[in-house]
């Protein structure tokens, strides 16, 4: 691939406004859904299939035991060894050309490994229910306005960020700018850092965070679980060719809900290197 | 007419594409759809028309999207240095304004004593208007106050008109000025 | 504002401070951002640690309601470090004045006040005037009465440990912010001051202000980019409708409105005379207002007729905001006009204003949705239907794109919004609606001679034939034409006094020069420099994007920061030039009289620090809130002593042995001011679905709340429900050795739309500002405790 491309989040020029919630909605023609009260400015515990991107906001006592009010746009990571791509078993998740993870929803049979595997917990199914009256899934994410891309526009998102928090661009120039960035802070936020988990191959959307990841209930060093590994490349393409797809969706589902202890893979798998 | 020209093409150079997406564009991307969206790119055929920002004092510059009769999609102007094609969350929703199922379409009028609204024409609600208007300030009007000519009615109030346009202000000051009314006030206080 | 969104990028020091503006006005971080990154400071002072304060370098917590104490704190650390700009306060403000001797200030009062009618006789605080009726002056600023050494008294007694014994902000805190901001007082150096509602909804919020605009003086901040005063303002016109005058005391351009209480007003001859002072721009006055005579009046105002200025009503007292609602409340009112506006979660004593509602025999409300407001008669707003006799007219108004027309932002930039989509059903632009009631009303008097009739049938309403009035028709008319050749006025300069112009609004006049030309709709977004964007809509006056800029240049006329220049004196030809328009006469040339004096809307041409005509005195001097915990520590008078009262249930007045906690409003991003239009948008409701309070870790612990249970908020005036979110961001306050707690809410809610809950403004009480009465919002006493 010539130029890879990501979404680098500067979370310290970040004033939690929310504009990218809402220009996500408003491209992506997302409804609201009814919140409940979560104590803080925060609206949404997490992503979920009708939110893509969700702003955290957390009050920080730092190592100084001064108040960090801090804020993250949280979306899916667009991982380079996604997870999600592994362990779909109808190969309806795949890579652009962009370096974005995208989900083909004609493909997409709602079976849920992708949302149980994801490191970073941005995948959420929504239901429909057909004419018929049945119901259905489908996985649904942040596609990094894979659309826009195509036609030489940034993502929704990026486009509204008044502070410039987000930039897309060449994956090498905006590394190279977060660690610059790093430096600048460093007496301000002594432990900001870049974020870009090698675990999983690195990812398209690549943070300056202000504080440890765990602050931000980021994962220290998230992976690709073994098992995700195992079943992508072993036992999904054998036990299709023995028992058929809708059968092995539900023995995927037992394992990937059994052995993967999700979100939390720290200790839970190797490597996938 | 708005003197902005902005064809598809130009469209996509103003929005905020910086010379690296620019890039992708030449870079030849764009071979393969490679999720499932085979849908009509969303703007691709709407009419721009530039506005400003109906919320706060700054100001911003943005671009309504229209197709079919609806709003598809409200983002930043890019040509407003102001805010240079970004906004906040209520900018970006201004889109909502317009498909918001709570606006009010039709004149509604409530009866004295009455527990609803009732739709009315918009010509019986003018003329209504406009003789309950007239009875109180005739009943009400001041010629004069300790020998000074004052003209005015102190039985009229006029509340509002921040979020009007200039254009529109002048007119109601005008015509609320011109019936004598001195309750006149707007949210610059509260 | 003095300066503009864009300029902030060039400032040296941001003094934030009544203000949240990273949640209330996103898109100014933008450039505050850009000033951080060109190596600017950001300085927040607010009750409570918001988004802006997180955003900035410095932050500093006060109790809400002591900014007074806190500026003229500051105001003596730059006297008494010598840190504010010599040349600046002698040549271009007033502290080289002399004031008579009959001003004196002792505990907490200025002289002349009569506490029967709790008000002053201004004229014992007079300036001395020479033989030829010009101030006498004291340039070394010695003179014991020169308003130098007055102001250096004054605030003699606003010492560090006075002020944070009252403010509770912590020492450290404090001395950062001065020595922050007061170092913007070298010569080359820029601070800006950006302030909103928490700094005016107080009792003492024109003080609040005017100490703002005296450190602002003191460190030569005025006029220059990067600097100025800068009121952020709330609503998208605002600027524009204060302008055009929809309010009371002022027709349009800031032209009082006559009233009856002075008997000069009795003729037009008696009202210029009295209006137009002998020097500064205003002298020109007579123009103004008989091409405002004209444009309203049209063939109808004559030279004979006094231009029909007898047709303007005169008023004899105060009728803004609550005292409107104190005529309702009191059935002194049949009938009202709302346009877009929802006083009911709006309006201080939200509860009361409802109530005075039913009084009414009619209402006409003019609004996109229905609110709580035009509903107030429904079972839901808990009330009962069957007793409420008032007619309400619900009028459907379409959106700002669905219509054309300008708007001014607070930089006074006049922007035009096009029209993106056909009105929404029946819905109609306001401009339509108020030009049919007009032509509907004005018909109904038609046949009528008699005196109510006059006016109305004088008033001159030319806009066309059909239902839409013709806007550019309108557009002229604002800017003003030559009454007998129909030809466009180029500049207010042009607008003259014997009734041969029209213009609607002189300050506008010069945005239409000639035809084809609306300047509102100018869309080159070069940068033409400095950021001023001058081919990019129009600034009223005659497209000057920095007021005052004239005090950017050394009395000779060149810039004191030559890197940041606006405008200088080019010796060459003779004039003044630069990037921005002049705020100045162009031609004036050194040696020439008042080419020394940069504000020329000032009568004296130069800046106030001392201010005689304010109805609470010359200096900003501390009051305690109408409401208090605390003692006022500078003098025994504890609330301002010039403000109205209102007595009885009407306004019920609560004290700290029943309400000990400190309680504000305020707004958040994504909700705007009464609710209306976001709270009927679903993606900002899901943003802000509920109706909270912020509250300390330490008042939670104290009342046994924790995060997310559901509390009553109580004041004098009612009680609210809302969520309880615990938050590190408020502290208490340490008042006089004593713990005090403050706690925030929002004031967006009500029960209509997507997004519900209790109203905050039941809680606020019904006392306003001694010049504004403006209400007092942000500081009044409450208690807590778990629903």
């Amino acid at each position: 691939m010539a130029t890879e491309y990501v979404k680098f989040v500067d979370v310290t020029k970040c004033d939690g406004c929310r504009a990218c919630m809402v220009a996500c909605k408003n491209w992506n023609d997302l409804p609201a859904e009814q919140q409940d009260f979560l104590g803080s400015a925060q609206s949404h515990a997490k992503t979920t299939a009708d939110t893509w991107n969700v702003l955290q906001y957390i009050e920080h006592e730092n190592s100084k035991g001064k108040l960090d009010y801090l804020f993250r746009h949280s979306a899916c990571f667009h991982c380079t060894d996604a997870a999600c791509e592994k362990v779909c078993p109808e190969n309806a998740i795949s890579y652009t050309d962009f370096g974005t993870v995208v989900i083909d929803h004609e493909k997409c049979v709602g079976c849920g490994y992708c949302v149980n595997n994801c490191p970073f917990e941005v995948i959420s199914l929504k239901e429909y229910v057909d004419k018929n009256g049945d119901k259905y899934r489908k996985a649904h994410k942040c596609t990094m306005c894979t659309d826009r891309l195509e036609e030489g526009l940034q993502p929704a998102c990026v486009t509204t960020c008044h502070t410039g928090a987000m930039e897309f661009g060449d994956k090498a120039a905006m590394i190279k700018k977060a660690e610059e960035r790093v430096k600048q802070i460093k007496d301000r936020y002594p432990n900001a850092m870049v974020y870009n988990p090698k675990g999983v191959g690195g990812t398209h959307t690549v943070y300056v965070l202000a504080e440890k990841p765990s602050v931000y209930g980021l994962p220290e060093n998230p992976k690709v679980p073994t098992s995700a590994v195992l079943w992508k490349d072993y036992a999904q393409p054998l036990g299709k060719m023995m028992i058929g797809a809708t059968t092995m969706g539900v023995i995927g589902m037992f394992i990937s809900s059994r052995i993967i202890n999700k979100g939390k893979q720290d200790e839970g798998g190797d490597s996938h290197e | 007419m708005v003197e902005i020209n902005l064809n598809r093409r130009q469209f996509l150079k103003l929005s905020g594409a910086t010379a690296v997406t620019l890039a992708v564009v030449e870079l030849g991307f764009n071979e393969k759809k490679a999720h499932a969206s085979t849908k009509e790119f969303k703007i691709a055929k709407s009419t721009v028309t530039p506005t400003i920002c109906c919320f706060c004092g700054v100001g911003c510059g943005i671009l309504v999207h229209t197709k079919d009769n609806t709003v598809v999609y409200t983002e930043g102007d890019p040509d407003n240095p102001i805010n240079e094609g970004k906004l906040c969350s209520k900018g970006t929703t201004i889109r909502q304004l317009y498909t918001s199922e709570k606006r009010i379409k039709k004149p509604l009028y409530r009866a004295p004593g009455s527990n609803k609204w009732e739709e009315k024409e918009w010509e019986w609600m003018y003329e209504t208007i406009a003789k309950r208007t007239k009875e109180t300030r005739d009943k009400t009007f001041v010629v004069s106050e300790d020998g000074m000519t004052v003209n005015k009615t102190e039985a009229i109030a006029s509340l509002g008109g921040a979020a009007l346009d200039n254009e529109e202000t002048y007119l109601l000051s005008k015509m609320m000025r011109g019936l004598g009314v001195t309750y006149l006030e707007h949210q610059a206080r509260i | 504002m003095t300066n503009s969104w864009n300029d902030v990028q060039y400032t040296d020091c941001a003094l934030i401070m009544g203000a949240n503006p990273a949640e209330n006005h996103p898109i100014s971080f933008r450039w505050l951002t850009k000033a951080k990154e060109n190596g600017g400071k950001i300085v927040s002072v607010d009750p409570r640690y918001t988004r802006t304060s997180a955003m900035s370098d410095i932050y500093a917590s006060l109790r809400s309601g002591t900014d007074i104490p806190f500026m003229g704190g500051m105001i003596k650390y730059a006297l008494d470090n010598n840190l504010y700009h010599k040349e600046y306060v002698a040549k271009y403000t007033n502290a080289s004045f002399i004031v008579k001797d009959s001003y004196k200030f002792e505990d907490g009062l200025f002289s002349g006040y009569n506490a029967e009618k709790r008000a002053y006789d201004k004229t014992q605080w007079a300036i001395e005037k020479d033989a030829e009726g010009k101030p006498v002056k004291d340039f070394t600023l010695e003179h014991p009465r020169s308003v130098f050494q007055l102001m250096k008294k004054h605030y003699s007694r606003y010492d560090v440990d006075t002020v944070v014994k009252i403010t509770g902000t912590p020492e450290d805190d404090l001395l950062k912010v001065y020595e922050a901001f007061c170092a913007t007082g070298k010569v080359g150096k820029a601070g800006t001051i950006m302030y909103a509602m928490g700094t005016t909804q107080h009792t003492v919020g024109t003080q609040n202000v005017r100490a703002f605009a005296i450190i602002q003086l003191l460190l030569g901040n005025v006029g220059v980019p990067g600097g100025g005063i800068n009121a952020m303002r709330g609503e998208s016109n605002v600027q524009g409708s204060t302008d055009f005058g929809l309010l009371y005391g002022n027709l349009t351009g800031y032209l009082n409105a006559p009233t009856s209480t002075d008997k000069l007003n009795a003729t037009l001859a008696g009202h210029l005379e009295k209006e137009t002072p002998k020097t500064g721009y205003w002298s020109n006055k007579p123009k103004f207002i008989v091409s405002l005579l004209k444009a309203w009046y049209g063939p109808n105002a004559t030279p004979e007729n006094e231009f029909a200025y007898q047709y303007l009503p005169k008023g004899n007292k105060n009728y803004s905001h609550i005292n409107l609602f104190k005529a309702m409340y009191d059935g002194k009112l049949e009938g009202a006009f709302l346009f877009g506006t929802n006083p009911v979660v709006g309006g201080p004593n939200a509860g009361k204003e409802k109530e005075a509602l039913s009084n009414l025999k009619w209402l006409v409300a003019v609004d996109l949705w229905e609110t709580e407001t035009s509903a107030f008669w429904q079972k839901e707003a808990g009330s009962d239907p069957g007793k409420i006799n008032t007619e309400v007219f619900l009028l459907p108004a379409c959106s700002s794109y669905e219509k054309e027309g300008s708007v001014s932002n607070s930089a006074r930039w006049m922007q035009y919004r096009w029209q993106a989509i056909k009105p929404l059903g029946e819905s109609k632009a306001d401009l339509e609606i108020i030009h049919e009631l007009a032509t509907k009303i004005k018909a109904l008097y038609k046949n009528e001679s008699g005196p109510a009739a006059a006016p109305i049938n004088a008033l001159y309403w030319n806009y066309g034939e059909g239902h839409h009035p013709d806007i550019d028709l309108v557009c002229k008319e604002i800017n003003g034409y030559d009454v007998n050749t129909g030809k466009l006025i180029a500049g207010f300069g042009n607008l003259k006094d014997d009734g041969s112009t029209c213009s609607g609004n002189w300050i506008y006049c010069g945005f239409y020069p000639e035809e084809g030309k609306n300047r509102a709709k100018n869309r080159d977004k070069k940068d033409t420099g400095m950021s001023l964007y001058l081919n990019w809509s129009y600034a009223w006056p005659m497209n000057r994007r920095i007021l005052y800029n004239r005090a950017s240049c050394d009395p000779s006329g060149v810039p004191y920061n030559k890197e940041k220049a606006v405008v200088w004196y080019d010796a060459a030809k003779g004039k003044w030039t630069g990037v921005d328009i002049p705020d100045f006469v162009a031609t004036r040339k050194p040696g020439d009289a008042g080419f020394e004096d940069p504000f020329i809307m000032m009568n004296d041409g130069v800046g106030g620090v001392f201010a005689p005509t304010l109805n609470d005195g010359p200096f900003p001097e501390h009051y305690e809130p109408y409401e208090s915990p605390a003692k006022n520590p500078f003098s025994s008078q504890e609330i301002n002593p010039t403000i109205q009262l209102f007595d009885g249930k009407f306004n019920e007045r609560g004290f700290k042995a029943d309400y000990p906690i400190v309680a504000t409003t305020y707004r958040v991003s994504e909700h705007w001011q009464s609710g209306t239009m976001t709270r009927n948008q679903e993606w900002l409701s899901e943003l802000v679905p509920h109706m909270y309070i912020e509250i300390s870790e330490e008042l939670a612990k104290e009342k046994g709340i924790k995060n997310k249970d559901k509390v009553i908020v109580s004041s004098a005036r009612g009680e609210v429900k809302a969520y309880a979110m615990v938050t590190k961001r408020f502290k208490p306050h340490t008042i006089d050795g004593k713990k005090v707690h403050q706690i925030g809410m929002p004031w967006h809610f009500g029960y209509k739309g997507f997004a519900t809950g209790d109203t905050a403004n039941r809680l606020t009480p019904h006392i306003g500002d001694a010049n504004t009465t403006i209400p007092e919002y942000k500081a009044f006493l409450c208690d807590v405790r778990r629903a």
